[in-house]
């Protein structure tokens, strides 16, 4: 209790002993380091300078597929760091269970991939974890950020597994995990503050009592500070169907001119598109709801909502939003249709083109997305739009982001094997321009596959003419639909199995862009066939063998 | 032999440093980002049966999608007489649909084209067909293409005669060189095959192609005075007594040069069945020494003998030979078409000749069903139809059912069962115009007209051909087409029904309007005023609309006034 000749007014006194005597112990320990640290943070500097304080290390394990958990990660080691932590970030790719299990504060930001499946680079600690002889975790304080997307079934399953893994093995949970969609960043920024908050009280942090407050809507990608919600207006300067007109699919080679936005992306970079709906589309959902007549609701429908995704599992199996509302018409308010809805969430390209080559501009390659479900033709929400309702001249808007996992060597005569069908052959032919104007001397092998030789050939003449200049040093095609058996890139690695290891036995770096569900899985297994598995695995560990799938 | 100081054309040295037509065509079909071969070898995979074609209707677009030409093979068979059994094909229809276009293209060489093989699936097509037992060797290129004689050797004893004797000549002048099988079979060569040489053609074979068909009167399905050689068989007692001998057709021109032209062949003399071959050979070894190898539009034998004179190369002949041909016999020809529907040869055999529009085969279902009887023959005619031949009499009814079933039987009228027209485009890379995709509309408004007058059912042969090489022999037809530009057309009139005399130009540059408005008016003057029997190209002669073609270097000459250019 304050005596009576503490420094306080008597009422101050008074309920200051009425706060301390009902507080716990813990409460008061942690009073008093407050205090500590606000005396500390207030008080002028000495002349000379203390030694500084021991900062509690913190680490922060992501698993990132599309960089999204790494930026988070990133988010929270500079809000940690401020709160005094010493905060470092760990990739589950080039982590171990062991490793964690010397950790005393850990948070852990993992999004899950597919079809409920962990990051690819992070499955191996993710099965290492999962084994019966992954080592206890007792000493761990943990907390975990899962990401997802719920369009896909098992929402958060990786995050989930990983909080209910980390308990069952004696870790010590924090903060209860908080489960983001794709609009993940107040969420996200909720759960830093928080969990930094908790963190701090449990290790008497130093430097309690600053306050940090996580703010997205500061630049977060790199020095021009365009972003997801500040986009850079980029005018269309082409767009050329590269499909040919007998094409079974609709690849679009689309130009943006980046002039004035400061945007500096290197070859593996992506670029983030924020599109727009389709308009019939937005009619159909507001005529099934009767909100037809409101213009400003359509017009946010249009920009702002993703109007195709349930956010609950749908009834059948494909449905979407129309399909709910079209079986049960009836009136809605506004609110009762946006509580539906999520967020529209922009969409990810690889950039196909380099800055050496075309400077102040960005290519894309962008593939339409058409079929049909319950009767109903579906779009592809941003390559629809751009395929079909964007025309040269217009700006669309979008922002970098940055795949630093997804690089050129840094050594240029490193021969690399470049495996990427489809639009997968996007940043390869960034990886090729920029190999051209800076002089690359390393060999350069592409293998491309898509559905027709004659009409999906994407970018063959560009390939004829690095090929006959030297750049390009060799060119392997697989086409799935020109003859009766399947033919697909896996079976062209396999017929050039001889040369495929003797590029690997000469240094080559294996990069693999595309489809992930299919195509990265039989070309993971084939490079395993071809390469071994366990050399498959030091590839990897040694940053030769990169994949950008999707 | 020849003293011609004019420099070889380029295709000569092509040829004489292919190694025997191998180039480096094996390396090409390795080569993933084109879907073409090198310029050499484009001419070299043509003596292998396979041509180098694109799709012509996408060549607008593709140079913006970033993608070259949308190339594609043609590879073409060679059967000597044009004779399949059942299984062969089956498996040309499988190749058609797994490597091709899914369509079979029968053609005047009694033949079947494929076409649209992406080169990734050449190698697998040609196999395809080879385990078939059958090839493409020679079916283009500068050597003896596929010898094309009078169908159906099932239907006498002097039918299967004259079949023998195409599949004789084929096999002899047949290249020696293991070139294709290397590769498109094996895929690699035989150690010391190079060494091997062409007994008949020698390094440089031919000046240019050479072509040999076999009639047997009175039809003259084969065009028999279209090639560079043909064999008139001469029948006695149902026995081929021998063979008059017909050297120098040939149909190609170009627009614009009066120096080319079409010409039929002329008559020099006769030979024992036993002499045939060596005949053949003979005249192939003249043509190999004294054709014109500096020129190729005036390589082909028709030009040697112009310039050589008939009776000097009559003389060559003989010298090689050791031996004079015989004075000619007399024979008589009747028609060059084909009849449709059912016959019953010597034997009991029924045979049926079906109408293939164009030769285009693209419902393939009856077909197959027919051939998965496993009965018969399938024989391709020079006039792009089928026949399926050799069919027991107690089978006709299952065959009869499965053609009304599958209509394959559907009445025509006489002047579509008599045209002929070419590939043109989308694939051929030498047409000025549309031949098979435009024939069978035009032909349609012409049975209006022929309706009109009481002409539906009468035979009248008219052909079109999209450029002036002659591939659908036009300028042996009544009434022939030959494309000059896209829509636009030259008209030609005056040939002789039985294939013995060639037409004339009768309207330079006209369109589909103006091909009607011409062929109306004769038409109706045709019912009108022909005599009995008169066929519509000599009466178009008779009445003055046309002046006959009596000799190949006559046919741009007697040309209306306002033609001359």
């Amino acid at each position: 209790m304050l005596p009576e000749t503490a420094p306080f007014p008597a009422d101050q006194i008074v309920a200051l002993n009425r706060i301390i005597s009902g507080s716990s112990a813990e409460q008061r320990t942690w009073l008093s380091g407050f205090l500590a640290g606000y005396q500390a943070a207030n008080t002028p500097q000495p002349a000379t300078v203390a030694p500084p304080a021991r900062r509690v290390p913190l680490t922060i394990l992501f698993g990132t597929e599309s960089g999204n958990a790494e930026m988070l990660a990133d988010v929270a080691r500079k809000a940690a760091g401020k709160l005094g932590f010493a905060a470092r970030l760990l990739d589950m790719a080039d982590a171990t269970p062991a490793q964690i299990a010397g950790i005393q504060n850990l948070l852990v930001i993992a999004s899950t991939w597919g079809e409920g499946d962990p990051p690819q680079r992070a499955a191996d600690f993710f099965a290492a974890l999962m084994a019966d002889d992954a080592p206890r975790l007792e000493n761990v304080r943990y907390a975990v950020l899962a990401l997802g997307d719920r369009a896909y079934a098992k929402f958060c399953e990786t995050g989930r597994l990983f909080d209910e893994r980390f308990a069952a093995l004696g870790a010590r949970r924090v903060a209860e995990r908080v489960e983001c969609d794709l609009d993940y960043e107040a969420p996200a920024g909720a759960w830093i503050d928080g969990t930094l908050g908790v963190l701090q009280a449990e290790v008497g942090e130093p430097e309690a009592g600053a306050v940090i407050h996580v703010d997205f809507a500061r630049p977060t990608t790199g020095v021009s500070g365009w972003n997801r919600t500040r986009p850079f207006e980029a005018e269309i300067t082409e767009r050329i169907r590269l499909s040919g007109s007998r094409s079974t699919s609709d690849t679009w080679h689309v130009e943006l001119s980046l002039e004035g936005s400061g945007i500096e992306y290197e070859p593996g970079d992506s670029l983030g598109f924020i599109p727009r709906n389709d308009p019939a589309l937005v009619d159909a959902v507001l005529d099934a709801t009767g909100l037809a007549a409101n213009a400003s609701l359509r017009t946010r429908l249009i920009e702002q909502y993703d109007i195709t995704t349930l956010t609950r599992s749908p009834r059948v199996e494909g449905w979407q939003v129309i399909d709910l509302l079209e079986s049960d018409r009836r009136r809605m308010s506004e609110e009762e249709l946006l509580s539906l809805l999520r967020p529209l969430a922009p969409r990810y390209y690889s950039i196909a083109s380099s800055r050496k080559a075309v400077p102040d501009e960005a290519h894309l390659l962008i593939a339409s997305v058409r079929y049909e479900a319950h009767g109903r033709a579906r779009h592809g929400v941003a390559s629809v739009d751009v395929a079909e309702r964007r025309k040269s001249g217009d700006r669309i808007p979008v922002f970098l982001k940055p795949n630093t996992h997804f690089r050129l060597p840094a050594d240029p005569d490193r021969p690399i094997i470049m495996i990427g069908p489809g639009t997968g052959v996007a940043p390869f032919r960034a990886f090729m321009q920029e190999r051209d104007a800076i002089g690359a001397r390393g060999r350069n092998w592409l293998v491309f596959g898509h559905r027709n030789y004659t009409h999906d050939f994407l970018y063959q003449l560009e390939w004829q003419d690095l090929l006959k200049r030297g750049v390009l040093t060799r060119l392997d095609v697989a086409f799935s639909r020109d003859q009766p058996e399947k033919r697909y890139v896996q079976h062209a690695l396999l017929d050039a199995r001889r040369e495929l290891f003797a590029w690997v036995q000469e240094g080559a770096a294996i990069y693999v862009c595309g489809d992930a569900n299919a195509m990265a899985k039989d070309v993971h297994a084939t490079l395993q066939q071809v390469l071994g598995a366990d050399a498959l695995d030091v590839l990897r560990r040694e940053g030769r063998y990169l994949r950008d799938v999707y | 032999m020849s003293t011609d100081v004019r420099p070889p054309s380029a295709n000569e040295a092509i040829k004489a440093n292919s190694r025997f037509l191998r180039g480096t065509i094996a390396d090409g079909l390795t080569r993933a980002e084109t879907g073409s071969l090198s310029d050499d070898d484009q001419q070299l995979t043509k003596f292998h049966g396979i041509y180098l074609q694109d799709d012509r209707d996408l060549r607008a677009e593709r140079g913006r999608k970033k993608m070259e030409k949308a190339f594609i093979f043609m590879a073409r068979l060679r059967v000597p007489g044009g004779v399949l059994t059942p299984a062969q094909w089956l498996a040309a229809e499988m190749i058609a649909c797994e490597r091709g276009n899914g369509t079979l293209r029968l053609t005047t060489r009694q033949t079947i084209q494929f076409h649209g093989i992406i080169k990734s699936n050449l190698r697998q097509a040609i196999r395809g067909l080879h385990d078939a037992l059958l090839d493409t060797i020679s079916a283009c290129g500068d050597v003896n293409r596929n010898v094309i004689a009078r169908v159906n050797p099932w239907q006498s004893r002097a039918h299967g005669e004259v079949a023998g004797l195409a599949q004789a000549i084929g096999a002899h002048l047949l290249p020696k060189s293991r070139a294709w099988h290397e590769i498109w079979i094996d895929g690699e060569q035989i150690a010391g095959s190079e060494e091997q040489d062409e007994p008949i053609y020698g390094r440089t074979y031919m000046p240019r192609k050479f072509k040999i068909a076999v009639a047997l009167p009175p039809h003259n399905d084969v065009d028999v005075f279209a090639h560079d050689l043909g064999f008139i068989a001469i029948e006695e007692g149902g026995r081929i007594a021998g063979y008059d001998v017909v050297v120098g057709g040939g149909m190609g021109m170009t627009h614009g040069e009066p120096d080319t032209f079409p010409r039929t062949g002329d008559v020099i003399g006769f030979c024992s069945p036993e002499q045939a071959v060596d005949v053949a050979e003979k005249v192939v070894t003249v043509q190999r020494d004294f054709g014109d190898r500096s020129d190729r539009k005036h390589a082909r034998l028709k030009y040697t003998i112009e310039r050589m004179g008939l009776d000097a190369f009559r003389a060559e002949l003989d010298q090689r030979l050791g031996y004079a041909l015989t004075p000619a016999r007399s024979f008589a020809f009747t028609d060059n078409g084909d009849r449709l529907g059912w016959v019953q040869g010597d034997n009991g055999a029924w045979h049926c000749t079906l109408f293939v529009e164009n030769g285009r085969v693209r419902e393939l279902a009856g077909l197959h069903a027919i051939a998965e009887l496993g009965i018969g023959r399938f024989i391709i005619t020079p006039n792009q139809n089928l026949v399926l031949a050799d069919i027991p009499p107690d089978r006709k009814q299952e065959v009869t059912m499965l053609l009304e079933q599958h209509g394959l039987v559907a009445p025509v009228s006489g002047l579509r069962r008599n045209a002929l027209a070419c590939v043109a485009l989308p694939t051929c890379g030498l047409a000025l115009a549309e031949s098979e995709r435009y024939l069978p509309d035009l032909v349609t408004r012409l049975e209006d007209e022929l309706e009109r007058v009481g002409l539906a059912q009468d035979d009248i042969t008219i052909r079109m051909t999209g450029c002036p090489n002659g591939c659908a022999r036009p300028y042996l037809a009544e009434i022939g087409l030959v494309g000059r530009s896209p829509g636009i057309y030259n008209l030609y009139l005056g040939g002789a029904f039985d294939g013995s005399r060639m037409n004339k130009l009768y309207r330079r540059d006209v369109d589909g309007d103006a091909i009607v408005a011409a062929l109306g008016t004769l038409l109706r003057d045709y019912a009108e005023g022909r005599h009995a029997g008169e066929r519509f190209g000599d009466f178009a002669i008779r009445a003055g609309h046309i002046r006959p073609t009596t000799s190949g270097n006559r046919f741009h000459a007697d040309l209306s006034p306002e033609l001359r250019s």
